[in-house]
């Protein structure tokens, strides 16, 4: 099982794992650029953030190829203590976590810090997928049991509260079950009675009835719907992000040399907001660049999960696909000032170790599910 | 797993994998719309957010006179500022700065905490003091070149040419009134800073010029303006007088050549001087104009055929106006005139009956049409209209037989010179301006003011020439004459409101005129207000006159005409000045130079006037007459004041 026959080699996917490696070494660069002159003005090491991604980047790798050899049809097994620890570690956030920008992520284990909602995804995506093959029928009021598995993490993850990461999972979730034969209009029933519920609870949590919905996260959506309601505060991110990618231009003002980057007025620009960056300095043609790299890796996702040898395997293959996909859109939508202030990362791009594991362990698996696909291709 | 098909399953994916497209177009889609079709719109924005500019005022548009002499110009003087995100020690950069700049420590310490990307701490710093503070090299502290006025030939005009504030924002006169033309767009010299608006090392520090403003060409006359200067002054200084303005005006086209006022300041330390020195009364302040305006008067009767040349009028010394007695300033009267003989002596009675038999609805009809009650639209901010009540407003009669001779209503300085101006240019009526030329981006551009246009009848005009030149060669005004010139004008004398009743001791005393006579080159008003002892304007206005023609024609080039022609040289005598004296000692000196006394009017102990005037020259053997009783005051201060102040 450890053992991966040769033949297999044959079908490792290398354009995924160099596009991959390319946005890391990219995204390396452009953290660089986001921090270099900081580091500088505070006496700092001008590496030190591409140092700690390099690191976090070789532990993502050694997990990636951790997750590649263990063939990923034996994991069915573990779906269930996989679900309950990650439930527990959800849990234990609330007594053991660290907070930052009004909620709390982070548990920390001496110099480390885990973001448990991150590898929660990843749990997501093998639970959900070890589910639906064994279910034979989603197409009546059973379409419900998926959500109400998803839906234990999720609370946990809204608690925290991280609006974004719920949105990946809900994202993901569906995904899922429209691959797994959902019917069209029960997923059509089921998103707009969310939608419903979510509007409700907006509503409510604004009239102080309830404090689902933390004031903070009210304060952005009203800021996405006019960035300029509170220019100097939660807006200011938004538009300056604008402001950067709109000054940009179509050849860009040059790598190193982003004004609204350099001179620090773009906020969270090795972070959040790193996409920024990447259209002011390198411009229309860098991003669409960066976003044809993205949407490549779909593609060798999604034709992963066409080869998949089993439903399982699809299901592993459009899943991670799909989470990969939804950072994207939620991630470079809010730098473009077309969704909401989140905070979730660009994959591979942003600076963050735990985000770059999870990243990486869900290539393993697209490579892993590839790895051992159907042999006859069409 | 349900059972789907493969098939189903391959195309629910390429369904996913069309909509991870359409994902990346619509994000594609607003980066086209944020970085193309916004991008310069962001590209400023970005400019703006990132660069701190100092403004560097233009250079303001030379102001010359109508020789090209440069009146006003401007020249870079050094100016402090600060970048309050740039100040370290706020409290200690205060104190050093209101130090060496000599200003208050608080005034410092407010400017440069304040939140804002620059503040001027000081303008117009001299440039040891500035050296200083660059030696000093303070954070956030530094010094530009800022233009400002000087004046090169001293203050010529100043209340015409105003002056320029510590913004070189124009704010008062010509300076105020063509500020645009004058004020150029401001240049700046701009820092890059970061977000925290620290300056960044080595970022960009240009400097973008602004544009100069654009030059203007009065039409003042630096010499003639130096003459009426010098005139006005002394003309208030030797009768003590607590105001007086000179205006001369060529008549033919409305130039202003000339625009004296006392008391007067100095353009470059204006703020050592009262507030009032600055006004141009001329254009902005309106009084009662008096005598003077029995020209006008005399048009209106001419033109409407209420009286012509050939009307005689008995004086008896007052006339009866609906109840009211309207007294001759000669007690007695001036017994039977012509009419030409009544604008010599300046007689009140008939100018009251003239006032009364033009009538309100038509003396009305006539001052508007003369400009008067509503603004010249000279080229000067704050114009005043005066005030010509609307006989609909239930004027009484009384009111228009006191504006007859210039009482009950207000004009303006200029609007009496206009007038006096139309009287003496066959009729045509030019608005009165200061600046001659506008040199606008290449091009010569004149003034923005209204046309010439016709008011009176030529014909009309030229007998009211005719008599005003009458008055000056036999009448009230002969001080006025100059040799060699045929001057003609008007005297005037007018008593101040006070207390909303007329005053027996303030007036306004006046002459309007032009000269010469027959050819007028110059148009020329004086006015002394509150001049102490003798009011009388033929006494003290019209010997001022007399010695702007003698200066000012030379200097026009309008040549001495022979005047001896006229008169036997040598059979003549200038009646000497008696005034003062007793009757008996004066009509003793009066016998000594070969005149004789025709008789002596009043019981008074003083001579207070004599008809013809001292310093007339006049054939020997001519009767002269000598009062001893004149009423200084037109004697009408009984009467309502029509505007009820």
């Amino acid at each position: 099982m450890i053992e991966v026959p040769r033949r297999y080699w044959r079908n490792f996917d290398w354009p995924l794992l160099i596009a991959v490696i390319a946005l890391i070494a990219f995204g390396m660069l452009i953290i660089y650029s986001a921090s270099f002159s900081k580091q500088i003005s505070l006496n700092r090491d001008p590496f030190y953030y591409v140092k700690r991604q390099a690191i976090g980047a070789v532990i993502g790798f050694i997990c990636l190829a951790a997750v590649l050899i263990i063939d990923y049809r034996a994991w069915r097994r573990w779906t269930k203590p996989i679900y309950l620890i990650t439930i527990g570690l959800l849990g234990a956030i609330f007594f053991l976590g660290t907070s930052a920008y009004g909620s709390q992520r982070w548990i920390g284990f001496g110099p480390l810090t885990i973001q448990p909602s991150e590898i929660a995804k990843i749990a997501l995506i093998v639970i959900l997928a070890k589910y639906l093959e064994e279910e034979n029928n989603i197409a009546g009021w059973k379409i419900l049991i998926p959500f109400a598995l998803v839906s234990i993490p999720m609370a946990l993850i809204l608690l925290q509260p991280d609006l974004g990461t719920s949105m990946i999972f809900i994202g993901i979730t569906f995904s899922m079950l429209f691959l797994a034969g959902a019917r069209v209009k029960h997923l059509v029933i089921i998103g707009l009675t969310g939608l419903a519920v979510g509007c409700a609870a907006i509503f409510a949590s604004m009239q102080g009835w309830i404090e689902i919905i933390k004031p903070y996260q009210i304060n952005r959506l009203l800021v996405f719907i006019n960035p300029h309601a509170d220019p100097t505060n939660t807006g200011w991110n938004v538009i300056q992000s604008m402001i950067a990618i709109g000054s940009g231009g179509f050849l860009g003002k040059g790598l190193f040399s982003g004004t609204q980057n350099q001179l620090r007025f773009l906020p969270a620009n090795h972070t959040d907001f790193v996409f920024s960056v990447v259209a002011e300095e390198l411009g229309f043609v860098g991003s669409v660049g960066l976003l044809l790299l993205y949407l490549f890796l779909i593609w060798r996702g999604l034709r992963i999960a066409i080869l998949a040898k089993d439903s399982f395997g699809m299901l592993l293959a459009a899943g991670c696909t799909s989470m990969f996909f939804f950072h994207l859109i939620i991630n470079v939508g809010m730098t473009l000032g077309i969704m909401p202030v989140t905070g979730l990362p660009l994959p591979f791009v942003t600076y963050g170790g735990n985000t770059l594991m999870t990243n990486l362990i869900a290539i393993g698996i697209l490579l892993n599910v590839g790895l051992r696909r159907k042999k006859i291709m069409f | 797993m349900a059972h789907l098909s493969r098939l189903t399953i391959q195309k629910r994916i390429l369904i996913l994998l069309f909509f991870a497209i359409f994902g990346s177009i619509i994000l594609g889609a607003r980066l086209i719309y944020l970085q193309i079709y916004q991008n310069n719109f962001y590209r400023a924005k970005a400019i703006n957010q990132r660069s701190l500019a100092i403004p560097v005022d233009a250079k303001r548009g030379t102001i010359y006179d109508r020789n090209g002499i440069p009146l006003a110009v401007s020249v870079s003087a050094n100016a402090v500022y600060a970048i309050p995100a740039q100040v370290k020690d706020k409290e200690e950069t205060a104190r050093l700065l209101a130090e060496i700049l000599e200003i208050e420590y608080d005034f410092v310490l407010s400017r440069v905490s304040k939140r804002s990307a620059a503040e001027w701490i000081k303008k117009r710093v001299p440039s040891e003091v500035a050296r200083k503070i660059i030696a000093l090299d303070l954070p956030g502290i530094g010094v530009v070149e800022n233009p400002e006025r000087f004046y090169p030939y001293g203050s010529v005009a100043p209340q015409v040419l105003g002056i320029v504030g510590i913004d070189n924002q124009g704010l008062e006169g010509i300076e105020l009134y063509y500020d645009d033309i004058l004020r150029g767009t401001p240049g700046k010299t701009v820092f890059e800073r970061d977000a925290a608006g620290r300056e960044i090392p080595g970022g960009i520090q240009e400097y973008i010029p602004g544009e100069d403003g654009s030059d203007i060409v009065l039409t003042i006359d630096y010499y003639i303006q130096q003459i009426a200067q010098r005139e006005v002054e002394r003309a208030a200084r030797e009768t003590g007088s607590r105001l007086a303005v000179i205006i001369i005006m060529d008549p033919s086209t409305g130039e202003i050549l000339a625009n004296a006022i006392y008391p007067s300041f100095d353009l470059l330390n204006y703020q050592d001087y009262p507030l009032e020195n600055r006004r141009n009364i001329s254009v902005t302040d309106t009084y009662e104009p008096g005598s003077t305006f029995k020209a006008v008067t005399a048009a209106v009767a001419l033109d409407t055929g209420v009286a012509t040349l050939n009307t005689y009028f008995s004086d008896p010394g007052f006339i009866n106006v609906s109840g009211w007695t309207i007294r001759c300033w000669l007690r007695g009267g001036h017994g039977s005139q012509s009419f030409v003989e009544t604008l010599e002596n300046s007689c009140n009675p008939f100018y009251a009956k003239l006032g009364m038999d033009i009538g309100g609805e038509r003396f009305y009809e006539y001052l508007t049409r003369y400009n008067f009650g509503s603004k010249t639209g000279i080229d000067f901010p704050g114009e005043a209209s005066g005030v010509v009540r609307h006989p609909s407003t239930g004027v009484p009669l009384v009111t228009w037989a006191n504006i007859g001779f210039g009482q009950g209503l207000t004009v303006t300085p200029i609007q009496l010179l206009a007038a006096f101006g139309a009287i003496a240019n066959e009729g045509i009526y030019s608005v009165p301006h200061y600046v001659k030329e506008i040199h606008l981006d290449g091009t010569v551009q004149g003034p923005n003011i209204p046309e010439p246009r016709p008011i009176m009848d030529p014909e009309i005009a030229k007998m009211t020439k005719d008599a005003l030149r009458s008055v000056i060669a036999n009448g009230s005004g002969k001080r006025a004459e100059s040799p060699g010139y045929f001057v003609a004008g008007k005297t005037g004398t007018a008593q101040l409101v006070e207390n909303g009743r007329y005053s027996h001791s303030k007036t306004v005393t006046s002459f309007a005129g032009f000269a010469p006579a027959d050819d007028p080159k110059m148009a020329g008003i004086l006015i002394l207000w509150e001049p102490q002892g003798a009011f009388f304007g033929g006494i003290i206005a019209a010997p001022v006159f007399s010695r702007l023609v003698d200066q000012v024609m030379p200097y026009l080039g309008v040549k001495r005409v022979e005047t001896g022609s006229r008169i036997d040289q040598a059979n003549t005598v200038v009646i000497p000045d008696v005034l003062g004296l007793s009757p008996e000692e004066a009509s003793k000196r009066l016998e000594q130079v070969g005149l004789k006394v025709h008789m002596i009017v009043g019981e008074g102990s003083r001579i207070e006037g004599l008809v013809p005037e001292a310093g007339v020259r006049v054939p020997r053997g001519t009767n002269v007459i000598i009062y001893t009783d004149v009423d200084y005051i037109n004697t009408i201060s009984d009467l309502p004041n029509p505007f009820g102040m």
